[in-house]
């Protein structure tokens, strides 16, 4: 069974690999949108998925990555590939600047302090406009990445997922869910949940740091609304919920289904759109709170690194 | 002899105007069994979070083998070698039986699951090892809790209520299973209603009334206590 | 310059409190936080715009009207989505809450668009001194302090406002008390839309009137509470209070687009520093 998994895991890499040589210009960029929500929603699962501390404000992280990278390619020449992890790097120390103080707090209060930080972000790129370029956005020098981008866009992916799937397996990744199941019993048999914590959520964050620098090189031009909308946020918080939160392929289910619905469906209709998305989660929290593949799981007994 | 394993020195701990530990100071020695006993809402549970680091003290002093330990983290007094069960049962539910052994331990896997099964054996619990702990009955899951508070191998082991909702077989066993700890060494400490497993188990027992340590002393003697008889009764 | 800022920080302050007391209810009493309280007060505010637009109506004529319309759409909500998060774990509650505050908020935009509205009813101030009392603001205050003041003689006298209370301390024993709880939290989710919509009301007449005004009284609201501490009533008063002063002194000192980011610090720092409030409340 875990032989023909394994077998379909490769075959899939490889379609993904060569499709560019045979897909169209539209299609490239399609999936390379497609692999960014897997990274993201990916992402977003191993800290509100895994430890329950419902991360309202993750679209920070990709913002701050945009910014970074475009900024250092813009005003310091710095090629593409070492903005995006220099976008990485400043997600991890965002990460670690909210994470610190706020992760002590319990969850709601961790959740709404995410809540603010949007509004508090998009202010402070207002602020520093010299820099930043305001609310009049950034423009990169044109450049046609697409196809590295999409490769490097589908590692990302491809590495969150695996990340993921370490975790799950690992007693760390036990420890996580036990913040989620009960936080006080798990410090009581003497889990660090504050380290915890903190370590999930900078890991959290470097795979979005790194997303936004990318997204920000593949669109050549950035502005505050464009990389820190709340949309985004609720994409990746749809998408993990329908997928399922807490397993590995949850995610990436939820990211395919969603983007592919969205494509077909919803772009005619842009102004239901968020609308249509805050139904689904409100009908997924009080009908299907675990998600597809987790209620798959629970009911047939899945192995948890599903 | 040593250090005792437990000095509590005037704990005082209140929630807004209620006050639910007033000065309560008291000793345990190693490798016994104590027992807490008082009136409900009369403070013990919270005299336990207040050792586990569930809550801060508002003042007072707490050594674990002649260490202070109040103001520590809980996760720091748990590694020290404090365990813990809780009144309301709280095993990790979505986590299997084993895993929730296993999630306490770190270093070499193999050894902490070798560890976990034996001590699942000896709860009689191993054939449920990969069965959601949230599944399980009520008198499992107390015998799951037992176990994973064994995982670390405690020095000093807070029981609060282990004998609630249990039928007698099964508190037989757990009983049992108290004595055999304190064979080893261990010292038990255990909040308790049910008075046949207070006068049965413990050689040592401790009374709280309104925060206060009223009473202290073996439980022949403690049953016939006045002041411990009013608190129960009324005058 | 000292003094204007406290007269501001004070007239705002008031409605941060009322708006904020909401919220605290919502949350003392179904350990629930509403991030859709945001969006109530939208709606209010485009209940009162629409009452004044369409009808020329005094536009503080129109505040028993929005907040009977937000009551009865609080009860609805409660009825329909939200008391099935009660017990849930905090997770579904904040997810289910954010979920309809988003569809609120979309609905908004799709039903009245994105143009900003404005109820120009009451401009100008009335000086005393050095200071200038913007007209709008002063009536807000008195307003919002009235409104505040009903609350809390309600929650004081009243039976279902004892109730109310009752609940809040603790549930299991409210319940042994004979009070129907399930008819508390309706209540509850009730009055705290109507107050958010009193808020939306009253802040019509001062600042632009868009969908996604409301987003930020989630936080600020939230943040009063935090001040004052969960569940301590009164605590939220003195906190919508405090909030407005710094956030008019920090205009002061800093530019008007950093005060958020000063509320923001704040925040972390009181969250950090004194997590049971600064008047001492209940931890969650």
């Amino acid at each position: 069974m875990k032989r023909a998994a394994l077998l379909l895991l490769a075959a899939l890499g490889l379609a993904l690999t060569v499709y560019p040589l045979y897909g169209t210009g539209y299609g490239v960029r399609a999936m390379l949108q497609l692999f960014m929500w897997v990274a993201l929603a990916g992402s977003w699962n191993l800290i509100s998925g895994l430890t329950g501390y419902v991360s309202f404000g993750h679209v920070a992280f990709f913002g701050v990555g945009a910014y970074t990278g475009a900024i250092l390619i813009v005003r310091a020449g710095w090629p593409w590939p070492a903005a995006a992890v220099a976008g990485g790097l400043a997600g991890i120390l965002l990460a670690l600047a909210i994470g610190w103080p706020c992760l002590r707090l319990k969850g709601p209060y961790f959740a709404i302090a995410m809540l603010g930080l949007n509004e508090v972000l998009r202010a402070l790129v207002s602020y520093f406009e010299g820099l930043t370029g305001g609310g009049s956005g950034l423009s990169l020098p044109t450049l046609d990445a697409t196809f590295p981008i999409y490769y490097a866009m589908g590692g990302l992916a491809a590495a969150v997922t695996g990340v993921t799937y370490l975790v799950l397996t690992s007693r760390f990744g036990l420890r996580l869910m036990t913040i989620r199941e009960d936080e006080v019993a798990a410090e009581a048999m003497g889990i660090d949940t504050f380290r915890h914590k903190l370590l999930a959520f900078v890991l959290s964050a470097v795979a979005p740091g790194i997303a936004g620098a990318l997204a920000a090189r593949d669109q050549g031009y950035i502005e505050p609304i464009s990389v820190f909308p709340l949309a985004t946020t609720i994409t990746m918080i749809v998408m993990v919920l329908f997928g399922g939160k807490g397993t590995v392929w949850g995610p990436v289910l939820g990211a395919v289904a969603l983007f592919v619905a969205q494509e077909a469906v919803w772009a005619r209709y842009p102004y239901v759109h968020p609308l249509l998305f805050g139904a689904i989660i409100v009908a997924v929290v009080l009908l299907m709170p675990r998600g597809v593949l987790g209620l798959l799981q629970l009911r047939y007994r899945l192995p948890r690194a599903i | 002899m040593g250090a005792p394993v437990l000095e509590i020195d005037g704990l005082r701990k209140s929630f807004g105007g209620v006050t639910a530990v007033n000065g309560v100071s008291l000793t345990l020695e190693a490798g016994r069994i104590y027992g807490l006993i008082g009136p409900n809402g009369s403070g013990k549970t919270t005299l336990f979070n207040c050792i586990t680091g569930l809550e801060r003290r508002d003042a007072g002093r707490v050594l674990f083998q002649g260490v202070r330990i109040d103001g520590l983290p809980p996760h720091r007094i748990a590694r020290m070698g404090i365990g813990r069960t809780f009144q309301i049962i709280r095993v990790f539910p979505e986590l299997t039986a084993l895993e929730n052994l296993l999630v306490v331990t770190s270093g070499d896997r193999a050894a902490a699951e070798r560890r976990a099964q034996e001590l699942l054996a000896f709860v009689r619990l191993d054939r449920l090892k990969d069965e959601y702990a949230g599944n399980l009955s009520y008198g499992q899951q107390k015998l799951l809790e037992f176990a994973r508070v064994l995982m670390r191998d405690p020095m000093l082991v807070l029981l609060d209520e282990p004998a609630a909702g249990v039928n007698r077989t099964l508190l037989n066993e757990l009983l049992d299973a108290v004595r055999a700890l304190r064979d080893q060494g261990k010292t038990i400490f255990l909040v308790e209603h049910d008075m046949k497993v207070v006068m049965g188990l413990c050689e040592l027992v401790f009374v709280l009334d309104h925060g206060e340590k009223i009473a202290e002393g073996p439980p022949g003697v403690i049953q016939a206590d006045e002041r411990v008889i009013e608190a129960y009764f009324g005058r | 310059m000292l003094g204007q800022v406290v007269v501001s920080g004070l007239l705002v302050g008031a409605l941060y409190a009322m708006v904020a007391l909401g919220l605290a209810l919502i949350f003392g009493v179904m350990r629930i936080i509403n991030i859709a309280h945001g969006p109530l007060l939208m709606l209010g505010a485009y209940v009162t715009y629409f009452l004044y637009q369409g009808f020329g109506l005094n536009p503080y004529l129109t505040v028993p009207v929005s907040m009977a319309a937000l009551f009865l759409v609080g009860l609805a909500l409660e009825r329909t989505l939200v008391f099935r998060v009660v017990d849930a774990p905090e997770l579904s509650s904040l997810l289910l809450t954010f979920g309809i505050s988003i569809a609120l908020v979309n609905a908004a935009q799709l039903a009245f668009t994105s143009d900003l509205r404005a109820v120009e009813y009451l401009t100008g101030a009335w000086v005393v001194g050095p200071i200038a009392f913007s007209k709008s603001r002063v009536v807000a205050f008195v307003v919002a302090a009235a409104i505040t003041a009903l609350v809390f003689l309600f929650l004081t006298y009243t039976r279902p406002g004892k109730a109310v209370r009752a609940t809040s301390q603790s549930r299991e024993v409210a319940m042994v008390c004979g009070v129907n709880v399930g008819r508390v939290y309706l209540l509850t989710f009730g009055l705290a839309s109507a107050l958010a919509a009193a808020g939306g009301s009253l802040i019509a007449v001062i600042v632009a009137i868009q969908p996604e005004m409301g987003q930020i009284w989630t936080f600020k609201s939230f943040l009063v509470i935090v001040l004052g501490g969960a569940g301590n009533y009164p605590g939220a008063l003195v906190g919508g209070l405090l909030l407005g002063l710094v956030e008019q002194l920090a205009s002061l000192l800093l530019t008007a687009q950093l005060s958020e980011v000063v509320a923001y610090v704040l925040l972390v720092l009181v969250l950090l520093l004194r997590p049971t409030g600064l008047l001492g409340g209940r931890q969650t």
